[in-house]
C-alpha cells in the first residue's frame, strides 16, 4: 500500500514540476531543476522513489527539458547553472534512456544553438564514460526498461552513432563522433564492462553478458567490426593469457554473439587477432558448440572466400590445430581442402587468386599435421595429390602450373620421408618462395606480447615492444660479407682486367660458307662440331644469298623443322628458329604455302606445330617492320635475332606482352588524331601481299580431328596459339587491302570457340577480336560484320562482367572500346562509303 | 665494366716465316732492338724506333733458328738453330761476324739457357745428343762444366732454365721433361734436388722467378702449373690456371715480376698477374699460333713492350700495365 502511494507522490511530484517547466517562472524553475535532480541522488530520495522516477518519469522529465530549451529561462540560466542542473540531468540519470533522448532531440532540432547544446551534451556524455554505464547497468541487469524493441532501438542507435551524427552536423562534426574515434572509445566501454563483469563473477554477482554480446554483433554487422574489434583484440588477448575469468568471459562474449552476426564478428576477430593462440584464448571452442561458426571457419573463410592474406589462413588452421577438441576439424577441413585443390573443375573455372588460396590452405595444414594423422590420411592425400597434379599440370597457364608443381613437391616430401620425393623444374619468383615457405613452421612465431597484465596501458605499449623485438632480431643477424681472408696488400688487385668474354674454346672446324654445304652437314652430318657450325651459319648465309636460299628453301625448311636437338647444342632452338624465320622471309610464299600444310598433317608432334606458329608469326613481324634499304634490313634483321630472349616458346606472355604495348601505342594514336612521325620515309609493305599466305590457309581443316592431332579436343594449348597467332597476323595486315576479308573471316572462325573452357583458348580469341577491331577499316566493320558485329558486342559485355580470368575481362573491355572507337569514327564520318551505299 | 681488351701498338711483318723466338735489348744509349729467329734460319734485328730491320743475319744455313739472346756485357748474340748449332755474333760497331760456334747434337726443340756469372764469362746450358742429356758449358771458353743425365725414365728434355739462387753456393738447373716431369739440379753436384710431376703432357715451356722462387710451367693441355722452391729446394706444386683452349708455347715473366704472359696455341696471348695468377687480358690479333712472347727490358718503366711472335709470321707490340 505504501509504496502505491509512494510511486503515487512520485508521480504527483513530478507532473507538478514538468508543468512548472513549461512556464518561464525562471527563478522558480531553478528549484524546480533541483528538485528532479534529487531524484538522482542517493540522498535525498528512497531507493523505491529514485527508481519510480528513473523507471518511469525520467525520459517524460528529459523530453520536456528538450522542448523547452527554447525557452526563456533557459536562456536567463547562468553557465554555471546550467552545467549543474540542466545539463546533469542529462548525464547523471539512466544512460540509455538520457542517449535515446539525447539522439531524438538531434534528429529533431534544426541547426540553432539548441542543438549545439544538446550535441555539446552528448559529447559530455561519451566523455563521462557514460557508455561503460550503459553498458555496465545492461550486465548487471540494472537497466531499468527493457523491453526487446527498446533494445533494439538503442542498439541501433548506439551503432549508427557517428551516422547520425554526421546526417545532422555535416561537416561541423566533433572528432569524438568520427567513427575513428567513437568505435574504439566503444571498445574501450565494452573492455570496462567485461573487466567489471570479471570482477563481479570474482564477488560471486551474476552477470548477463547478452548485451555486450549483441552490441558487438550489431557493430560487426554494420560493418564497424575492423575498428572495434582492432582495438579489442589485442586487450583480449593480453587479458586471457593468464586469467581463467577472463578467459570465460571471452567464451561466453563469443557465444552469446546472435547468429546472424556471428559470421562478420568472427571474420573481424580472426583478422584482428595476432596468431592462432590468442584467438583460441579468446574465443575458446567456439567452433565445436557453434554451428554457425564452425561454416564460417571451416569453410567459408577458407573455401569461399579468398581476400584475405596468408597470416589469416595461418590463424584460422592453427586455431583449429591448436586443441585436442578442435583437431577433428582440421582433418575434416583439410579433406575439403585437398577436394577442392584437385577438383579438375576447379582448376579450369576458378579465379587463379582463389586457387593460390586453396593451395596455400592446403600447404598450411598439412604442416600442420602430425605423424600419425598423416599416415592415416596418406591415402586420402595420395589420392588428391594425384589427381590434382593431373589437373594443375594440365593447365596452359603457366602460374597454375607452377602453383601445382610446388604444391605437389610439399605435398609429396611431406608424406614421403626418404627416396620417392616429386622435383620439379620451375623457376624461383615471390610466389613460388612463399608457397615453399609455408611449409617450414619456423616463419610462424609472430611476436606476442608476453606480458599478461591487465591495465590497458600496458597493452598499449607492448606494440613498441614487439618492434623492438623484431629491431633486435635484425640486429642480431650475422653481418654479411666476411673479410675476404686472403686479401694481401702484395695482390694483383691494383691491375684491373680487361674484358675476357672473348676468351671462347676456338673449334676446329670451319663454318660452311656456302648455302647447300649448310644444308647438306644439317641433313647427313654426325658431327656435333660441323652440325652446330652450320645451324649458327644457316641464318646469315639465308640472308645473305637470297637466290641460292629461293632455290632450297623449302627443303630446308623441311630439313630444320624435323632437326632434333641430338648433340644438346647450345642455343638451339634459338638457332633452328632465326634460321626458319630467315628461310620464310627470305622465299616467303613457298615457304609459308608448306609450313601451313604442315601445321594441320599427320605425324607432328605439337612442339613442332608450335615451332611452326612461332615462325609464322615471327617472320610475319619481321615482314610488316619497314626497312629502308637492302643493308640496313639485314642488320636490323640480325640484330633482332640476337637480341631474342632465351627461347620464346616457353613465355607466350613475352610477345604477347609486346603486341600488347603496340596495341596500346596504336589506340593512344587514334585519339590524338593519327600524328605521324614526320621523318618517317615511304617504304613498301612487305607483309601486306603476302599476309594472305599466311593467315587463309591456316583457317581451313581446324575442325577435322586427325589421329595425331585434335584442335579442337585435347589440343587445346595449340588452339590457343593458333588463334593467337591468326590475330597477330590480322594485326599486322593493317591497311591491306586483305585486311577487311581476313577480319571477317577470323571473326567467323572464333565464334565457335568463344566460350572455350580453357582461358589460354580464351584469350587468344579475345586478342584476335582486338586486332580486328584495330585492323579492319572501319567502313568495312558495319558493312561485313552486320549482325554480327552486334552479336559479338553482347557476348564482349558478357565476357568482360563474369570471365573468371582477370585478363580475359581486360581483353573483353579493351575490345568493346576499339570496336565503340571505330564505330563512332565511322558513324561521324560524313565522306563514309559505307553509309551512302 | 671492363674495357675491351687492348690494340698492339704496331706490328712488325716481313720476317718471312714463323718467330720462333724473340728477345730485346732496350737499355743503355743505343736504340731499343729486337731480335727475332724465324723459322726460315733468318735473324732479324729490329729497331724499334724506325720500327724497321737493322739487319738480317742467315747463320743457321737455313734451318730453323729456336733460339736468340744477347749477353748484357757486350753485342754478343747468341742464336740457336735446328742444325744443332750454337753461334755467337759480334755485333759491335755494325759488325754481325761469325766468332764461334757450339755443336750441340740435339735433334730437339729444346731452347738453351744462359745465365751470366761474371762480366766476361757466363755458363751455358743446352739440351745434348742423348734425348735426356743436358750439358752445360763455360763461355767463352767453351770447357764443358758437367753432363746432366736422369737415372729414371723421363723422356726427352724439352725446356730448361739456369739460375743462380742466393742460397746455393752453385747455380741450379730446372729441366721440364717430355714424360711431364719437372726436375730440379745441382749443377755443381750433378744431382737431382727435387723431382714433380706437372703435367700429364710432356712440358712445353717453363719460366722462373729466382727472387720469388716460383715458377710456372706450360704443357699441350689447358692447364699452367704454378709451383715454388721451399727453403730446402723441393719443388712444390701450387695449383695453377686452366685456359679456355689448350697448348702454351712460351711463358714469360716481366723483370718486375707483375706480369705473366702466355703464348697460346690458340692464337690468343694471356696476361696474368703473376702473384695470384689473377687473368687480366686475353689479346687477340694473331691469326694462327703463338710461338714466343717476351717482356722489354727498358729502363723507364712507362716503355716497356711486350712482343708476341706467331707462326702467322708477325710479331705484334703491346703496351700493357705500364702506368705504374
Amino acid at each position: 500500500m505504501e509504496s502505491v502511494s509512494d510511486s503515487d507522490s512520485v508521480r504527483l511530484e513530478v507532473s507538478a514540476c514538468l508543468r512548472c517547466l513549461s512556464s518561464s517562472d525562471s527563478s522558480r524553475n531553478i528549484t524546480v531543476l533541483q528538485t528532479l535532480l534529487s531524484y538522482l541522488d542517493e540522498a535525498s530520495h528512497g531507493a523505491a522513489q529514485r527508481a519510480q522516477f528513473s523507471r518511469s518519469h525520467y525520459s517524460r522529465t528529459l523530453r520536456v527539458l528538450i522542448t523547452t530549451i527554447e525557452a526563456d529561462w533557459v536562456h536567463r540560466l547562468t553557465a554555471r547553472q546550467r552545467e549543474e542542473l540542466w545539463d546533469a540531468l542529462f548525464l547523471r540519470g539512466p544512460p540509455e534512456q538520457a542517449l535515446l533522448v539525447l539522439l531524438e532531440a538531434i534528429g529533431e532540432l534544426s541547426p540553432s544553438t539548441s542543438l549545439d547544446h544538446v550535441v555539446t551534451i552528448t559529447e559530455k556524455f561519451l566523455q563521462d564514460g557514460r557508455l561503460t554505464n550503459l553498458l555496465w547497468s545492461y550486465c548487471v541487469g540494472s537497466a531499468q526498461s527493457d523491453s526487446p524493441q527498446l533494445r533494439e532501438t538503442l542498439l541501433g542507435r548506439l551503432s549508427a552513432l557517428p551516422d547520425i551524427m554526421a546526417n545532422k552536423l555535416h561537416h561541423n562534426i566533433s572528432p569524438l563522433f568520427l567513427p575513428q574515434q567513437y568505435y574504439p572509445l566503444l571498445a574501450s566501454a565494452m573492455l570496462t564492462a567485461l573487466q567489471r563483469t570479471c570482477q563481479a563473477l570474482r564477488d560471486n554477482i551474476n552477470c548477463s553478458l547478452a548485451f555486450v554480446s549483441q552490441t558487438l554483433g550489431k557493430l560487426c554487422l554494420q560493418g564497424h567490426g575492423g575498428l572495434v574489434l582492432a582495438a579489442m583484440a589485442p586487450r583480449l588477448s593480453a587479458c586471457t593469457r593468464s586469467d581463467m575469468v577472463w578467459q570465460r568471459v571471452c567464451w561466453k562474449l563469443f557465444e552469446s554473439i546472435p547468429q546472424r552476426s556471428m559470421e562478420c564478428v568472427l571474420t573481424a576477430l580472426v583478422l584482428a587477432v595476432s596468431g592462432p593462440e590468442s584467438l583460441g584464448r579468446i574465443v575458446g571452442n567456439l567452433v565445436l558448440r557453434n554451428k554457425k561458426a564452425e561454416f564460417v571457419i571451416t569453410h567459408k573463410l577458407l573455401l569461399l572466400q579468398y581476400k584475405y592474406e596468408t597470416g589469416v589462413l595461418r590463424t584460422v588452421l592453427g586455431y583449429l590445430a591448436a586443441d585436442r577438441d578442435r583437431r577433428p576439424l582440421l582433418i575434416q577441413v583439410l579433406r575439403c581442402i585437398c577436394q577442392a585443390w584437385a577438383n579438375p573443375s576447379a582448376v579450369k573455372h576458378t579465379p587463379m587468386e582463389q586457387q593460390l588460396y586453396v593451395s596455400k590452405a592446403l600447404l598450411l595444414s598439412v604442416s600442420l599435421l602430425k605423424d600419425q594423422e598423416l599416415q592415416d590420411l596418406r591415402s586420402e592425400l595420395l589420392q588428391c595429390l594425384l589427381g590434382g597434379m593431373q589437373s594443375h599440370l594440365d593447365s596452359s597457364v603457366l602460374r597454375i602450373r607452377c602453383v601445382g608443381m610446388v604444391v605437389g613437391e610439399c605435398l609429396s616430401s611431406r608424406m614421403d620421408n626418404a627416396d620417392t620425393k616429386l622435383k620439379f623444374e620451375y623457376e624461383q619468383d615471390e610466389e613460388t618462395r612463399e608457397l615453399l615457405s609455408l611449409m617450414t613452421p619456423s616463419g610462424w612465431c609472430e611476436p606476442e606480447p608476453v606480458d599478461g597484465s591487465e591495465s590497458l596501458q600496458e597493452t598499449k605499449e607492448l606494440a613498441p615492444n614487439t618492434c623492438s623485438v623484431a629491431s633486435q632480431r635484425r640486429q642480431t643477424t650475422p653481418p654479411l660479407a666476411p673479410t675476404d681472408p686472403d686479401s694481401d696488400l702484395d695482390s694483383d688487385d691494383e691491375l684491373t682486367p680487361y674484358d675476357m668474354t672473348e676468351d671462347q674454346e676456338v673449334s676446329q672446324t670451319s663454318p660452311p660458307r656456302y648455302l647447300r654445304d649448310c644444308l647438306e652437314s644439317l641433313m647427313s652430318s654426325e658431327d656435333a662440331m660441323r652440325v652446330e657450325l652450320s645451324l649458327k651459319a644457316a641464318d646469315p648465309l639465308v640472308r645473305r644469298n637470297a637466290f641460292a636460299a629461293r632455290e632450297i628453301s623449302v627443303q630446308m625448311s623441311k630439313v630444320l623443322l624435323h632437326m632434333e636437338d641430338k648433340y644438346n647444342i647450345q642455343g638451339f632452338l634459338i638457332l633452328r628458329h632465326a634460321a626458319m624465320v630467315a628461310l620464310a622471309v627470305t622465299d616467303c610464299i613457298p615457304v609459308t604455302q608448306y609450313l601451313t600444310t604442315e601445321f594441320y598433317s599427320l605425324n607432328y608432334s605439337l612442339r613442332q606445330r608450335l615451332d611452326m606458329l612461332e615462325v609464322l608469326v615471327a617472320a610475319a613481324q619481321e615482314l610488316s617492320l619497314p626497312t629502308t634499304d637492302k643493308k640496313n634490313s639485314s642488320i636490323i634483321s640480325a640484330l633482332d635475332v640476337a637480341e631474342l630472349p632465351p627461347f620464346q616458346g616457353h613465355d607466350p606472355v613475352h610477345w604477347r606482352q609486346v603486341v600488347e604495348k603496340r596495341i596500346q601505342s596504336k589506340t593512344r594514336r587514334i585519339s590524338k588524331g593519327a600524328s605521324q612521325p614526320a621523318t618517317a620515309k615511304a617504304t613498301p609493305n612487305r607483309y601486306a601481299p603476302v599476309a594472305g599466305y599466311f593467315f587463309f590457309p591456316l583457317l581451313k581443316n581446324y575442325d577435322k580431328p586427325e589421329v595425331t592431332f585434335d584442335l579442337l579436343g585435347s589440343d587445346h594449348l595449340v588452339l590457343g596459339r593458333l588463334i593467337h597467332s591468326l590475330g597477330l597476323f590480322m594485326h599486322l595486315a593493317v591497311n591491306a587491302p586483305v585486311a577487311a576479308q581476313m577480319g571477317s573471316a577470323l571473326l567467323d572462325f572464333v565464334w565457335t570457340v568463344r566460350y572455350h573452357t580453357d582461358q589460354m583458348v580464351r584469350r587468344g580469341v579475345l586478342f584476335a577480336v582486338c586486332s580486328v577491331f584495330l585492323s579492319m577499316p572501319s567502313q568495312n566493320l558495319l558493312l561485313d560484320l552486320g549482325d554480327m558485329l552486334f552479336e559479338t558486342r553482347t557476348w564482349l559485355t558478357d565476357v568482360a562482367e563474369g570471365d573468371p580470368d582477370a585478363d580475359c575481362r581486360s581483353l573483353a573491355v579493351q575490345s568493346l572500346v576499339l570496336l565503340d572507337k571505330s564505330l563512332k569514327k565511322q558513324l561521324k564520318d560524313p565522306q563514309s562509303p559505307s553509309l551512302e551505299s | 665494366m671492363s674495357h675491351p681488351p687492348p690494340s698492339p701498338i704496331y706490328t712488325l711483318r716481313g720476317a718471312g716465316g714463323p718467330l720462333n723466338s724473340l728477345h730485346f735489348r732496350c737499355y743503355g744509349e743505343d736504340a731499343p732492338l729486337l731480335f727475332s729467329g724465324s723459322g726460315k734460319g733468318c735473324i732479324h734485328i729490329w729497331n724499334l724506333n724506325t720500327r724497321r730491320t737493322n739487319k738480317v743475319i742467315e747463320g743457321h744455313s737455313g734451318s730453323s733458328i729456336i733460339w736468340v739472346c744477347t749477353k748484357r756485357s757486350k753485342d754478343t748474340l747468341i742464336s740457336q738453330g735446328r742444325d744443332m748449332q750454337i753461334c755467337l755474333w759480334d755485333l759491335g760497331e755494325g759488325r754481325c761476324d761469325l766468332l764461334d760456334s757450339v755443336w750441340t747434337g740435339s735433334v730437339g726443340f729444346c731452347q738453351c739457357s744462359m745465365l751470366e756469372t761474371s762480366p766476361i764469362s757466363s755458363l751455358l746450358a743446352f739440351a745434348g745428343q742423348q734425348t735426356e742429356e743436358i750439358k752445360i758449358i763455360e763461355l767463352p771458353s767453351k770447357i764443358q762444366i758437367c753432363t746432366l743425365m736422369p737415372v729414371a725414365k723421363v723422356g726427352m728434355v724439352m725446356c730448361i732454365n739456369l739460375f743462380q739462387p742466393d742460397s746455393c753456393p752453385g747455380p741450379l738447373l730446372l729441366a721440364g721433361y717430355e714424360e711431364g716431369s719437372l726436375l730440379l739440379w745441382d749443377v755443381t753436384q750433378q744431382s737431382i734436388l727435387s723431382q714433380v710431376k706437372a703435367h700429364p703432357d710432356p712440358v712445353m715451356c717453363l719460366t722462373f722467378d729466382p727472387t720469388r722462387l716460383r715458377g710456372i710451367s706450360g704443357s699441350s693441355e689447358k692447364n699452367l702449373s704454378s709451383w715454388k722452391l721451399d727453403e730446402k729446394n723441393n719443388l712444390q706444386l701450387q695449383g695453377g690456371v686452366t685456359l679456355a683452349n689448350p697448348g702454351v708455347s712460351q711463358l714469360c715473366i716481366r723483370e718486375d715480376g707483375k706480369l705473366l704472359a702466355s703464348a697460346g696455341w690458340d692464337s690468343r696471348v694471356r696476361v696474368f698477374g703473376w702473384k695470384k695468377l689473377r687473368p687480366l687480358a686475353v689479346l687477340q690479333y694473331h691469326t694462327d699460333m703463338v710461338l714466343s712472347v717476351a717482356f722489354s727490358d727498358h729502363q723507364d718503366p712507362r716503355q716497356r713492350l711486350m712482343a708476341a711472335g706467331s707462326k702467322d709470321q708477325r710479331i705484334s707490340l703491346w703496351s700493357l700495365y705500364n702506368e705504374s
